[in-house]
Order: C-alpha cells, then sequence, then structure tokens
C-alpha cells in the first residue's frame, strides 16, 4: 500500500513537473525580449515623443490613419484608414480625405474620426518637440483637421504644402490615433494626459503597454480588442546598455534580439550558427560638414572637392565598419524616392593634390576637425573613424586637428556656424526626400546648409520646386538634378550611410525592421 | 551625544551647501548649451530659443542659482531636462536598486573580506596569508569595468552559473513594488521564483561592485589584526588559558574593529560612484545609470540631484561611522 502510494506521489510530481515546463516553455516561446540602449526613451506620448527607442513601441500600440507596407518605405498603405483622396481647394491648397476602418481600441471603445481630430489637435496644443512636423511641415492648424461623420476625417492643407510629403510624415508616431475618450478622463491640469501615457496606453494596435520600469525595462502585452491575436503575446525592451552584455545576455538565450553589437562582434555573430545577423536600412548620413563661408578653410569648392577626393570610402566602409554601410556621395539616402547612388568622386590622391595646388593650398592648410565622443554610425568609435579621415587628408597636406567633445557641445558649436570641419550624422524628420533637401541644401531651413555657410540660391530653388511638385515622377527628376548639384558643390564630404546591426538568437523568425526604426512584432515568431 | 549629534547636523547642511555649490557652478561652466543636448541634433534655432526660456536657462547664472537654492529649500530639486520629470521622482524611482547593490556588495565584501583578513593575520607570513595578500593586490588594482566584462562573459555566458544583466528574468513578472528592491520586493510579495531570480541577479554585480572593498578591508583587517594581536593584553588573555578562538573573536576582533570600521565608511562612498560603471554594464536601474545617461544628455539638474543625494548619503554614513566608533570603543566619549 505504502509503495502504491509512493509510486502515485512520484507519478503525479512527474506529471506537475513536466506541464509546469511545457507551461513555462511555452511562456518563454510567447514572450520576445529585446536588449537595447534605450535610455533616449522619455515619453510614451505619441503625439510628443520624437526619439528613436519609442518609434517601435508606439508603432504597435498605436494605429495611424496610414503606414508604410513592412521595410518598404516608398509608398504609403493604410492602416486605420482603408482609402483617402487628394483634392485642390480653391485658394490653391489640398484636402485629404480618409474613410477609416473598423477598429475597436484596447479600452473596448470604436476608433471614430473624432479621435482622430482630438489627436491632431492635442500635437498642436501640446507643441512638443515633434509639433513642428505638423505645424510648420504640413501647416496644419487647430481646426485643420475636420470629422465630416463617425468614419470620415479631412485634413486641410494650405498652399505650397504637398500632400505627399503629409501622408509619409503620418506615418510616424505622430500621427498615432488615441482613444479621445479614456485620455481626456486622465488629464492633470494642461498636460492633455501626457503624465497618464507615460504609464499606460490607449490605441489600436496589436500591443498595450503593460509597464515602463525606468531605466530597467518597458513591457508590452496583447491588446485583446486586436482582430488578429499575435503569436508574441508579450514583447519585453530590456535596458542594455553596454554592447558586451547584450552578447552576453543573447547568447545565454536570456533576451532575444540584441539592438547594439559591435562591428566586431557582429562579424563573430555571422559565422555563429546559433544567432541570426540582419543589416537593417537606415537613412542615416554620416558626413564631413565643411565651412563654406567667406573666409573659413574650406571657402573655395575646389579644396572641398579636394576633400571629396582624398577620402577613401571603399577603406573606411571594408576596414573600419566591416561592411555595416553602404557608399553614397549625395544628399538623399538609399530607400527615399530620389536616392541618388551615382559615384562623383572616385578615390584619386593625385587629382585631390592637384585641386589643392589650383586652390592655392599646395603648401598645405591647417583646420580644426571637430568630432563626437562615442560611436558614429555603424557603431564604429567616432575617434577610429576621424583618425581614417586624418590620414586621407593628411595625404593632400590638410593637418586635421581633432578636437573631440560631447555631441551636445559639438552641436553647439556647429549650430553658431563655428566649426570648421565637423564629423557628424544626420537623419531625416520625416521619411520623404524634402525631410534631407530642405535642411542640406536650403540656406534658409537654418539647418545643415545654413550650418556650414552655404547659401547657394539655385539649390534652394530647386527644393522648394520638389517640395511643392504632386507629381512623383516629376519630384523625382528634379532630385536627380538637386542631389548631382549638391554632391559637387556643396559643402559636404559624405563618407557612408551606416546599415543598423541586429543580432537575433536562430529561434527568431520573421523579424525586420525599416530605416525608420519600425518592427512590427505581430510578424515575429519564436521557436521552442 | 545628543549635542554632537545636533552639530554634526548643522555641519551636514553646510556640506551638501558646498556640494551643491560645487556643482552647479561646475556643470555651469561647461561651454555647452543644455537646450541643445535635450533637443538633439536637428532642432532648429527657435525651438532651442524657445526651450531655453521655458527652463530659464536664458537668465543669468546668479538668477538660476538663487531660484535653485530657493526650490532646494522648499525641498524640490527640479525637473530633469531630460525626462521631464520632478527629479525626486527619478530618485525614487531608481536609488532603491542602487540601495540594493551597495547593500549587496557591502555585505559581500564584509563576509569575505573580514574572515579572510583575520585568517591572513594568524597565519602571517605562510602560504595563506600570501595567497590573500596577493588575492588583496589583484581585487585592488583591476579596474571595475574590466572585472564586470570579464565576470558576465565567464560566469554567465560560458559557465551559466549566473544569469545576465539585469535585475530579474525576464520571463518573470515582477512583485509589486514596495520599496523598489527587487529581492526585498519579491519576498515581502512571497514570491518564491522572483525571490531566486532576484537574488541569483545581485550576486555578480554585487560581488564585482565589492571586489575593491573586499580587498581593501581584507588587507586592513589584516593589518590591524596584527597589530592588535602583539599587545599585552592579547598576551594576557592567551596566558589566562583562554580557547584560541575565543581570543581572536571576542578580544582581538573587537578592538580591530575600530579602523576598519572607518575604513568601511568610506568604502560605502566608493562603492557608490563605483556603481555608476557596475550599473552599466549590468543594466541596473540604479542611480549610476541614470547619472551616466543625465551626464551624457548634459541634463544638469538631474547631475545635480544626484550629486547632492550621493553626497547626503556619504555624510550621513561618515556620521553613522563616527557614531558607531562609540559603539565599539566605550573610551570614546561625545562632548
Amino acid at each position: 500500500m505504502l509503495r502504491l502510494r509512493f509510486a502515485l506521489f512520484v507519478a503525479v510530481a512527474l506529471v506537475g513537473g513536466l506541464l509546469s515546463f511545457g507551461a513555462a516553455q511555452s511562456a518563454r516561446q510567447q514572450t520576445l525580449v529585446i536588449g537595447g540602449d534605450w535610455t533616449d526613451l522619455i515619453t510614451l506620448d505619441p503625439g510628443v515623443a520624437y526619439e528613436f527607442s519609442p518609434v517601435p513601441i508606439l508603432d504597435n500600440t498605436y494605429q495611424r490613419l496610414v503606414q508604410f507596407p513592412g521595410t518598404d518605405l516608398s509608398h504609403v498603405v493604410p492602416d486605420a484608414a482603408t482609402s483617402w483622396d487628394i483634392a485642390s481647394t480653391p485658394d490653391g491648397g489640398t484636402t485629404i480625405t480618409f474613410h477609416l476602418a473598423d477598429a475597436t481600441f484596447s479600452t473596448g471603445r470604436p476608433l471614430t474620426a473624432q479621435d482622430v481630430v482630438w489627436s491632431f489637435d492635442r500635437v498642436i496644443h501640446i507643441n512638443g518637440p515633434s509639433a513642428f512636423l505638423f505645424t510648420d511641415v504640413a501647416g496644419l492648424k487647430v481646426g485643420s483637421t475636420k470629422a465630416l461623420d463617425d468614419k470620415t476625417v479631412q485634413l486641410t492643407l494650405p498652399k505650397g504644402v504637398n500632400p505627399q510629403i503629409v501622408l509619409a510624415m503620418l506615418t510616424f508616431n505622430i500621427g498615432g490615433i488615441m482613444d479621445a475618450t479614456e485620455v481626456q478622463k486622465h488629464i492633470q491640469g494642461n498636460d492633455y494626459g501626457q503624465h497618464w501615457l507615460n504609464d499606460h496606453s490607449a490605441g489600436s494596435g496589436p500591443y498595450m503597454l503593460d509597464r515602463w520600469d525606468r531605466g530597467s525595462q518597458v513591457v508590452l502585452v496583447t491588446n485583446p480588442k486586436y482582430p488578429n491575436p499575435p503569436s508574441i503575446k508579450r514583447v519585453i525592451l530590456r535596458y542594455m546598455q553596454e554592447s558586451n552584455a547584450q552578447r552576453a545576455a543573447l547568447t545565454s538565450g536570456e533576451i532575444d534580439i540584441a539592438y547594439n553589437f559591435t562591428p566586431d562582434a557582429f562579424k563573430q555573430a555571422e559565422q555563429n550558427p546559433d544567432l541570426k545577423t540582419y543589416k537593417t536600412g537606415t537613412f542615416v548620413m554620416q558626413y564631413l560638414g565643411m565651412n563654406s563661408g567667406p573666409g573659413a578653410p574650406f571657402a573655395d569648392n575646389r579644396v572641398r572637392d579636394a576633400v571629396r577626393y582624398a577620402i577613401d570610402q571603399d577603406g573606411i566602409i571594408s576596414n573600419l565598419l566591416g561592411g555595416l554601410g553602404r557608399k553614397m556621395q549625395t544628399i538623399i539616402p538609399y530607400g527615399l524616392l530620389g536616392a541618388d547612388t551615382t559615384v562623383y568622386y572616385q578615390h584619386d590622391i593625385e587629382k585631390a593634390k592637384q585641386l589643392m595646388a589650383e586652390a592655392g593650398k599646395a603648401g598645405g592648410m591647417q583646420v580644426e576637425f571637430l568630432i563626437p565622443t562615442g560611436a558614429c554610425g555603424g557603431g564604429v568609435p567616432c575617434a577610429d573613424l576621424a583618425a581614417t579621415v586624418q590620414s586621407d587628408l593628411a595625404k593632400i597636406g590638410i593637418t586635421a586637428n581633432i578636437k573631440q567633445t560631447t555631441s551636445a557641445q559639438l552641436y553647439t558649436i556647429y549650430r553658431q556656424q563655428a566649426a570648421q570641419l565637423v564629423l557628424a550624422q544626420w537623419s531625416p524628420d520625416y521619411p520623404d526626400p524634402n525631410g534631407n533637401a530642405s535642411p542640406l541644401a536650403d540656406f534658409n531651413a537654418k539647418s545643415l546648409a545654413w550650418r556650414n555657410v552655404w547659401n547657394d540660391p539655385h539649390a534652394t530653388q530647386l527644393v522648394n520646386e520638389a517640395a511643392t511638385s504632386t507629381d512623383p515622377a516629376q519630384r523625382k527628376a528634379i532630385y536627380a538634378q538637386l542631389t548631382k548639384y549638391v554632391a559637387q558643390n556643396g559643402p559636404f564630404a559624405i563618407l557612408y550611410q551606416p546599415v543598423y546591426p541586429i543580432v537575433s538568437t536562430a529561434k527568431v523568425d520573421g523579424f525586420a525592421r525599416s530605416a525608420q526604426g519600425d518592427v512590427d512584432y505581430t510578424a515575429i515568431t519564436k521557436q521552442p | 551625544m545628543l549635542a554632537f549629534l545636533l552639530r554634526r547636523l548643522g555641519y551636514l547642511v553646510f556640506v551638501i551647501w558646498g556640494v551643491g555649490f560645487a556643482a552647479f557652478f561646475i556643470s555651469h561652466v561647461v561651454p555647452t548649451d543644455p537646450a541643445a543636448a535635450a533637443l538633439g541634433s536637428n532642432a532648429r534655432p527657435a525651438q532651442i530659443q524657445a526651450y531655453r526660456h521655458k527652463y530659464g536657462l536664458d537668465r543669468p547664472v546668479y538668477q538660476q542659482y538663487v531660484r535653485y537654492m530657493v526650490d532646494l529649500f522648499r525641498g524640490d530639486l527640479g525637473n530633469s531636462l531630460r525626462t521631464q520629470r520632478p527629479i525626486l521622482s527619478d530618485l525614487r524611482d531608481f536609488f532603491p536598486a542602487t540601495f540594493e547593490l551597495t547593500l549587496g556588495a557591502m555585505i559581500f565584501a564584509v563576509f569575505l573580506g573580514v574572515p579572510i583578513g583575520v585568517l591572513a593575520a594568524l597565519y602571517q607570513d605562510r602560504p595563506t596569508d600570501l595567497v590573500v595578500r596577493t588575492l588583496a593586490l589583484v581585487g585592488g588594482a583591476t579596474p571595475v569595468y574590466w572585472l564586470a566584462i570579464l565576470a558576465l562573459e565567464l560566469f554567465h555566458s560560458r559557465l551559466g552559473w549566473l544569469p545576465g544583466p539585469g535585475e530579474l528574468s525576464p520571463y518573470l513578472i515582477e512583485p509589486h513594488r514596495v520599496t523598489g528592491m527587487m529581492v526585498v520586493d519579491s519576498a515581502i510579495a512571497g514570491n518564491w521564483p522572483d525571490f531566486v531570480s532576484s537574488l541569483r541577479h545581485l550576486i555578480l554585480p554585487a560581488a564585482v561592485l565589492g571586489a575593491f572593498s573586499t580587498a581593501l578591508l581584507a588587507r586592513m583587517v589584516r593589518s590591524a589584526m596584527l597589530e592588535v594581536l602583539s599587545q599585552d593584553y592579547v598576551r594576557t588573555a592567551r596566558a589566562k588559558g583562554l580557547a584560541g578562538r575565543v581570543v581572536v573573536l571576542k578580544h582581538a576582533m573587537r578592538n580591530a574593529a575600530l579602523p576598519v570600521l572607518t575604513v568601511m565608511g568610506s568604502l560605502l562612498g566608493s562603492l557608490l560612484t563605483g556603481a555608476v560603471l557596475t550599473e552599466t554594464i549590468f543594466s541596473w536601474p540604479g542611480i549610476g545609470s541614470y547619472a551616466t545617461s543625465s551626464a551624457i544628455n548634459l541634463d544638469f539638474p538631474a547631475v545635480m540631484g544626484v550629486t547632492l543625494v550621493a553626497g547626503l548619503a556619504y555624510s550621513l554614513i561618515n556620521l553613522l561611522v563616527d557614531v558607531l566608533y562609540g559603539v565599539f570603543d566605550p573610551r570614546i566619549t561625545y562632548a
């Protein structure tokens, strides 16, 4: 009898153990843990956030009217809107009328046109760091967004604003639609619910915010009201600033995806059968800015040309970046309309020396070379990249004296037009060629062309023509002229367009990251 | 005793004022613009100007200082430029994790450093002593960030004995936040898997952070014990026929405790600063990580908040050490 009881006990314990092991396994399979440096997360309010880390979080929690299909950013497709019509107004402006799909917020309420109006007007009222996209770029005001009925919403754009640019911009988290009724319940003072939205979400996307433990993790769980439940039920973004820590945690299986591998570690990961590597796109441009103002070291375009001939881009990409970059010499990056991949400058030291001589600088010159601390595009230390550039320039008689500062200090100097030669990065504010063309080629935009004191009316004219043209083919043709012109006359020597290296365990399937930083968590599955 | 305490607390106010003054002016002579840092590289001049105005950064430094001090006396450390939250809320979120880690490191240092120091003294110039002295030398000379990466690689990646970065396994649900210390909170919640996981997560960073302190403590205990062991009263105790254990534990160690205590006080301070590196590598959500990201982003109010809290903690620890002197040595009186 005693023996029987013991056998029974062992059997029950075994079954219990197996069941709990099975449950733990299944929980692991349904949980995706992503390690990365998320320290730039300061808000999870889609109407305010303007950093890189919140992008995938907000894209998975809030629907927008339109979205980009996966990693293809050349055209928009429906999201909360099933279709839209663009029409001209008598005063030369345009309207975009969106017809909404049936969607339900995680709170259980249906998504209506009134929610869209409230969400968009809220962005303008708050006037956060990203609000200029609505107010300056799209020319929206309170009242520009109108609900024609529960399922139809209309945007009125002033004359000169290109609706194609606005559509591209609405894919960004600023276009996230929130449950107005819910958020209004949690307004404190005049914060429009900003405080509440840091720890809760009120969207209709496939996931909702479970918790944000500052400095530790952001946890998303599936939205029970979303029509197609995804395979991954819980997404955890774990703060891991150190790439070594990420590598260790990925190897042990504690995290599934790591966002910050160094080029060296990435190379090793490519050889490891237990890991998968992804070279995801970016719109980032790593470049040298050359002060071209009167009396500045690079005032003569022949000197700028000499720099462009002197830089060994292929050497930088293969030796320094380990292939984590694409060669590029123009101001519109791969992935956007009008991207120009022409190689205008082949590495040619003799030609560069000749140009220096023609500019009267045969005896060489000295410049201060401002560079940031930390990593540059593609994860390479900026100091290493600067040293390579320095040695390339030395070959043509330019002595670049490196001065390394924090990014914040660097941009303070750069913004005062006080940098002679600067190593910097740029990525567009919104995924449209105008997001690069205007700041880089139009002096009046008071951005990069201005910082490098390059005022060229022809470039400005081309920028404006392209910005207002609504015909994609015509825009493309104007951008072809503009990119060639700026490549050969502008104040930049573009070094490369980095790819963003990401590594996952071999168990992860379906991961893809767009150049904007979007990741569709619903497309991801995890093998046991 | 009370008069002593009050006087020391009075001094504390001056110390904190001094720390705050230094932190404020150092952060304001940095030739850069926190507004530009907060708004990023793409920000337009008008945006930067508006931001500077909103946070009073466009006012003269002395005005900013007066305003800061007035707010400080009201118990308001201001808002973080980066997180846009009150710094006190940020510190409340981040401090418990650092406290837990520092406490873990101190426990590690005391429970390892003191016994090996005693052993080294008892077996002076013998192999045990040599091993302890070598370990103490290596432990004291190894940079904490290097040790952290090495420990993570060996004990987590290669051997798999201990979990990796973070406070808790990501596959577990966090306990309800009571103290903010994961081990304590999971114990309060009676959540056994969380308790085990958080304790295991604490071991590696605490050991790494405590390595330097262990080494220093071992050396201090060794030399203090050597000195005490040669004293007359120890010889007398031995002559009385007392057991060796009683002589060491009751007579010698109590008297050797005083210099050790002094070292422990200053060690706690160094643990707080060491936590910056350890927390960054072990993804530990404490004020070290917070200070690092605040400093990188030129979030001056947050940096000043952290500095003040660290200064306060350091001063209070030193006060505690002074009070404990009397406990260990009744000859000391507080006038």
